[in-house]
């Protein structure tokens, strides 16, 4: 009985948790449905009638869909690629001994507290010199240096990776890579999940470097596009069809995340049964 | 066995990753490429044609989305084709700033608003249009204009199509009915200073109106001097006139208490209102909600209602009161405020390191200097108010029928006139806010009128060290 009564105080706290957690996202995506001078007025959880007229105002000011597509090209190959090197450099910190391995890892440490903004006029400068400017390569490529993704990994290598894995492997005649990729990948792959996830939500949502880099309409991502409504003098009126950009654009995100979070759970798991 | 399918994916994804990277720098020069092939063939299609246009492309950055209609219209009518690209206003400054400090050649054309063009002139980023024969122009835009668009060596870097002088806006019924006349020039009268207002706020009082909907009315008209005045902060007896005003409008129960740009504030422009209280308006009391216009009508339904008889807002702010004026239409003038101000504006220049400035001066040219362009812009905008004189002078018996007839291309010339713009420094908007707050804090007993000025002066001190504060 207490077990039942217990359980019940549990589930309705966790309710009214998921219900707060909810409650900003069925707000946005009411909103899509109103208008500006709605929404403006008064608040409400009753959808109107206004998406056609915001789908309509949206796409009167650019392609939606163009910014998306836009946005994956960046987001997914910065995500992966940040995801994989970053567990390739982890490994190596955490696995191999040698010199200097601390003065490295001090240094990935410190870079983590240096705000990207700083370098920026320098950043593009060096983009201008290398003919990057208004291409996804620059916010694609330093995605490689992900100064927290490394930190997080090896301390989640040191964890759980046993060296007697990678010895035994080692033993058995496989290359450092092959065993890196055979032994080592799939039990950091939860981890790598959970830092992918983290990586595609920034990736995503970035907004600085796009906007200083690309200088095209049609090349802009969506953040940088969405932005572009607020510079209109209908601000006010464009309220709605902000709403709307936002609530599709968390699409994907919703995606990543329902997908990943799979691997996060067997992460916990995986750490429950260990020896 | 699902050890080796996970690591499969994450390898092909990794592939897939490296490929689409380089699938992506290889559409950037393809793109690049086909530029460069569409403007050439741009360029034999105009040289056949018989549009004096080379052909090229202008590109411009900006952050009002106004010019997109310049920029369409202007290749309808030349055929030069014009890149616009919308940048959103917060983050243009930054946007100019890293790339034309990162030698971007790309932009054409850029912007500014009258806070971000001492910065950018500073640093160096509009082009000189005195050499490009900026010169020829002068007299013909406002004189004001022309002004802010000068650099610190009075050489012309920039040029607003529009002027933004303020004025007040009132409801003529009700001035006939307390005054006895609604004609502008008598209105005007009764804002022709700070302690005028005051007096004028106590007569529609007694006659059972409110003066103004809010105390930030005569913001954009208030001090007669500089903020910083070689170098020194100068508080001049005009501000400190003009703090006890907004703190008697506020104490003395003169306003409706309605917060800028809030609910009520629009809702006072089309009639009745009720009038809140001092602890709504800071929200100390919070059983109103102001942003929302049901709760708002409920709540206050108790409260004793007004009708609020002037608001005091740029040129532009005709738009803003048309959109809603609802039954009052018609029922409006304007009139000239305490003193002159003016507040906002797009000013278009050419970028420094732009290699098409003749074609770009040719596109401000066509946007500020072009009497067609301001006759079509008064008819797309609806009303806003441009800043050349010879389309003012042609539009000036122009009436509008919101405003009771009144010619106000006429009127907005005349407040343009005035507008001095020595006075305008690039610390206003800092010192400005900085200022708003003292006020606010004092008006509301939050602070003393030392507390008050103490952090004023701290704010100032710490923001510009280069500034010297004399307490």
């Amino acid at each position: 009985m207490g077990y039942k009564i217990k359980k019940c105080i549990l589930y309705i706290l966790l309710i009214i948790l998921a219900a707060t957690c909810l409650l900003p996202f069925t707000l946005m995506i009411v909103n899509a449905t109103r208008s500006g001078a709605e929404i403006s007025s008064s608040f409400t959880f009753i959808p109107s009638t206004h998406i056609k007229e915001n789908w309509d105002i949206l796409f009167g000011y650019f392609n939606l869909f163009r910014g998306m597509l836009n946005s994956i090209i960046v987001a997914v190959p910065a995500t992966l690629l940040g995801a994989y090197f970053s567990a390739l450099t982890a490994y190596g910190l955490a696995m191999y001994k040698f010199k200097g391995n601390k003065f490295i890892f001090g240094a990935i440490l410190v870079f983590m507290m240096i705000p990207g903004q700083l370098s920026l006029i320098g950043f593009y400068q060096l983009c201008t010199k290398l003919h990057l400017v208004n291409s996804y390569i620059p916010l694609i490529l330093p995605a490689v240096a992900a100064p927290g993704t490394v930190f997080f990994l090896r301390q989640y290598i040191l964890s759980s990776l046993s060296p007697s894995l990678v010895e035994a492997a080692r033993i058995d005649g496989a290359p450092e890579l092959y065993t890196f990729h055979k032994i080592a990948l799939p039990i950091i792959s939860p981890a790598m999940a959970t830092m992918g996830i983290m990586g595609f939500i920034g990736n995503w949502n970035n907004y600085l470097l796009p906007m200083i880099i690309l200088n095209k309409n049609d090349k802009f991502t969506l953040p940088v596009m969405m932005a572009t409504l607020r510079a209109s003098i209908d601000a006010a009126r464009n309220q709605g069809a902000t709403y709307l950009a936002v609530a599709i654009s968390v699409i994907p995100i919703l995606l990543v995340f329902c997908f990943f979070s799979r691997y996060i759970i067997s992460s916990i798991s995986a750490g429950a049964v260990k020896e | 066995m699902k050890m080796k399918k996970l690591m499969a994916i994450t390898l092909a994804g990794v592939m897939a990753a490296s490929m689409v990277g380089c699938s992506g720098s290889s559409s950037t020069t393809d793109g690049a490429k086909t530029d460069g092939t569409t403007s050439s063939g741009t360029e034999t299609e105009a040289s056949g044609d018989k549009v004096a246009a080379s052909g090229e492309k202008l590109v411009v950055w900006t952050l009002a989305s106004d010019l997109k209609q310049f920029a369409e219209r202007y290749t309808e009518q030349t055929g030069t084709e014009v890149e616009t690209v919308v940048i959103e206003p917060a983050d243009y400054p930054t946007k100019v700033q890293t790339a034309l400090m990162g030698g971007e050649t790309e932009p054409d054309i850029i912007v500014g608003e009258p806070q971000m063009l001492e910065d950018f002139y500073d640093n160096g980023f509009f082009a000189n249009l005195d050499e490009l024969g900026a010169k020829d122009y002068e007299g013909q835009i406002v004189d004001y204009v022309w002004k802010v668009g000068q650099d610190a060596d009075g050489v012309q870097r920039a040029i607003s199509y529009q002027i933004t002088p303020a004025g007040i806006y009132y409801r003529r019924d009700i001035a006939e009915e307390v005054f006895g006349t609604d004609d502008p020039e008598e209105i005007g009268k009764y804002f022709a200073d700070y302690g005028t207002i005051l007096d004028t706020a106590k007569t529609l009082k007694d006659a059972g109106y409110r003066i103004f909907a809010s105390d930030s009315e005569i913001n954009y008209f208030s001090g007669d001097s500089a903020w910083v005045v070689d170098g020194a902060l100068n508080v001049s007896q005009a501000r400190l006139d003009y703090m006890d005003l907004v703190i008697s409008l506020y104490q003395d129960d003169l306003t409706a208490y309605a917060n800028q740009w809030s609910t009520p504030w629009y809702q006072a422009m089309s009639g009745e209102v009720p009038i809140l209280t001092a602890e709504i308006q800071n929200y100390e009391d919070d059983s109103v909600n102001v942003w929302d216009a049901d709760a708002f009508n409920e709540a206050t339904a108790d409260l004793e209602k007004t009708t609020v008889f002037a608001f005091g807002l740029p040129s532009w702010g005709v738009l803003t009161m048309r959109d809603n004026v609802g039954e009052t239409s018609g029922k409006w003038g304007v009139c000239a405020g305490p003193a002159y101000g003016f507040g906002g504006g797009t000013y278009i220049g050419i970028s420094n390191l732009s290699e098409r400035k003749e074609l770009a001066w040719d596109f401000v040219k066509f946007c500020t200097l072009n009497e067609e362009t301001a006759d079509w812009w008064i008819e797309a905008s609806e009303g806003d108010t441009v800043s050349l004189i010879s389309a003012l002078e042609k539009h000036k018996d122009d009436e509008n029928a919101v405003y009771g007839g009144e010619k106000l291309y006429s009127f907005w010339l005349e407040q343009a006139e005035g507008i001095d713009y020595s006075k305008v420094t690039k610390y206003d908007k800092v010192i400005g806010d900085a200022w708003g707050a003292a006020i606010g804090s004092i008006k509301t007993g939050q602070a003393t009128r030392e507390e008050a000025f103490a952090t004023f002066y701290d704010t100032i001190e710490s923001t510009y060290p280069e500034i010297t504060v004399t307490r």
